[in-house]
């Protein structure tokens, strides 16, 4: 008995799964969008059916599971292997210790059944403006290593977002993995908004890493997902928190300038007089936690 | 379109096949597997009529690629349990009622026998949560939990 087909078929394409990281770097080497990876998936078999993408081959990263993928901390750095799943990371006792709002956003996305596949690096190379995994990173300074036949390079995780659905990366470049500095006083935390709780993008979202001490913040930032182009970082609303008296009053100050540096647009999801209100009484509520310990560490 | 070399087990059984890449895993193990009971849905990964265990985790198969099934384990609603011998969820399916028109049921079936198997903790938030990428149109989602957690009070 055959499927009914309600979408177009997914147009025929060469298939490869390179053994080694080497054999794939060599596969990718000067090739532009004609050639797709496969991680997870989850993104890119809608962009085939919804014929957003027609790549002549496709590489699947399958066996390269073991080289980009796992979770480690190591000389003072949390490190996650790009084909980290969503499920690894909502899991790992790692990530709960150094980066809770990661936890947080990643026990988020999708649902189960994504989450068990999808991977950290595909929702960058995806390069939403809403990707869930983005506002955390930010956040928490998190640095992205990038791999081609040229070397390693390494970038800070906003450079990844050059526009919205398309990432930074150079032809022949894959995501090799994401770092984030192990720091135990960091508390970091993060919300969304959206129509509902479960199985759905989010209309705002929003990261704070930050500490408290002595009733001032420390070094703190905070970041926006799916209210600009890209995730970005609140510029103001960082460098206002940074150093400030952990009251409540500056939470609602700090909530108001994050809202200023956003930059959102009207669309299906909410409209951009919402989304701005949005940042500033999720930024409000995440700074209140913070300030009450209520997240970690 | 070169055919694609695939060696994986389904349901308990090896299967080597030579296959067309551009299909989902939906697809292939509907139409050329015979394992009918994974249901296409919305064919987006939002509704779960798909949901296979690929290596013992829930996901939706509308959203793999035929050949990335290579090397792995596929479990369906069929390999769960049998007619005689259901899995425990499936035989409390049975007894609570919990189906209408059915056509979500095999891919709710596996994900709740996973949070049998892997989560018997779960409190209801948790379940929600756990079963919230499973869609049924006839909003019978009480009744399956109730079958979930009677099957967790009989074993």
């Amino acid at each position: 008995m055959k499927s009914f087909q309600y979408l177009a078929p997914i147009r025929p394409f060469e298939y490869l799964a390179p053994n080694t990281l080497a054999e794939l770097l060599e596969t990718i080497e000067g090739h532009g969008r004609e050639l797709q990876l496969i991680a997870g998936g989850t993104d890119l078999l809608v962009a085939l059916k919804e014929r957003t993408m027609a790549p002549r081959t496709v590489v699947d990263l399958r066996r390269l599971r073991k080289e980009l993928g796992g979770i480690s901390v190591d000389r003072g750095y949390l490190r996650l292997g790009a084909m980290t799943t969503f499920s690894e990371i909502e899991s790992s006792p790692f990530v709960a210790r150094y980066a809770g709002a990661l936890r947080q956003a990643a026990a988020n996305v999708g649902t189960l059944q994504i989450r068990s596949i999808a991977t950290l690096g595909g929702n960058l190379a995806t390069a939403s403006p809403a990707a869930d995994s983005a506002p955390p990173l930010i956040a928490l300074g998190a640095t992205v290593t990038l791999l081609s036949r040229s070397g390693p390079r390494t970038l800070p995780v906003q450079s990844v977002f050059a526009g919205p659905k398309r990432n930074g990366l150079r032809p022949g470049e894959i995501i090799s993995s994401v770092e984030i500095q192990a720091r135990a006083e960091v508390r970091s935390a993060w919300m969304r908004s959206a129509v509902r709780n479960e199985n759905v993008l989010s209309a705002v979202s929003v990261a704070v890493a930050s500490s408290v001490q002595g009733g001032r913040f420390g070094p703190s930032r905070i970041a926006l997902g799916a209210v600009a182009p890209t995730p970005i970082l609140a510029e103001t609303a960082s460098k206002a928190l940074s150093g400030s008296e952990a009251t409540p009053e500056q939470a609602g100050r700090v909530a108001s300038l994050a809202a200023e540096d956003s930059r959102p647009i009207s669309d299906i999801r909410a409209s951009a007089q919402y989304r701005k209100r949005l940042v500033s009484v999720l930024t409000k509520r995440l700074l209140l936690q913070i300030i009450s310990g209520s997240v970690g560490p | 379109m070169t055919k694609v070399e695939v060696k994986f087990r389904l349901n308990g059984a090896s299967r080597t096949d030579a296959i067309d890449p551009n299909q989902t895993l939906c697809d292939y193990l509907h139409d050329a597997m015979g394992t009918t009971s994974v249901k296409k849905g919305c064919d987006t990964g939002e509704c779960g009529a798909c949901t296979v265990l690929l290596d013992d985790l829930p996901v939706a198969s509308c959203l793999v690629l035929a050949p990335q099934v290579d090397g792995r384990e596929v479990v369906t609603s069929e390999g769960l349990g049998t007619r005689s011998r259901p899995h425990p969820v499936q035989r409390e399916f049975v007894e609570k009622d919990a189906v209408q028109c059915g056509y979500c049921i095999p891919g709710m079936i596996v994900t709740l026998s996973w949070i049998f198997n892997h989560v018997p903790e779960a409190s209801d938030a948790e379940i929600k949560r756990l079963m919230s990428g499973n869609l049924c149109r006839c909003t019978g989602y009480l009744q399956q939990i109730e079958a979930l957690k009677a099957a967790r009070k009989k074993t």
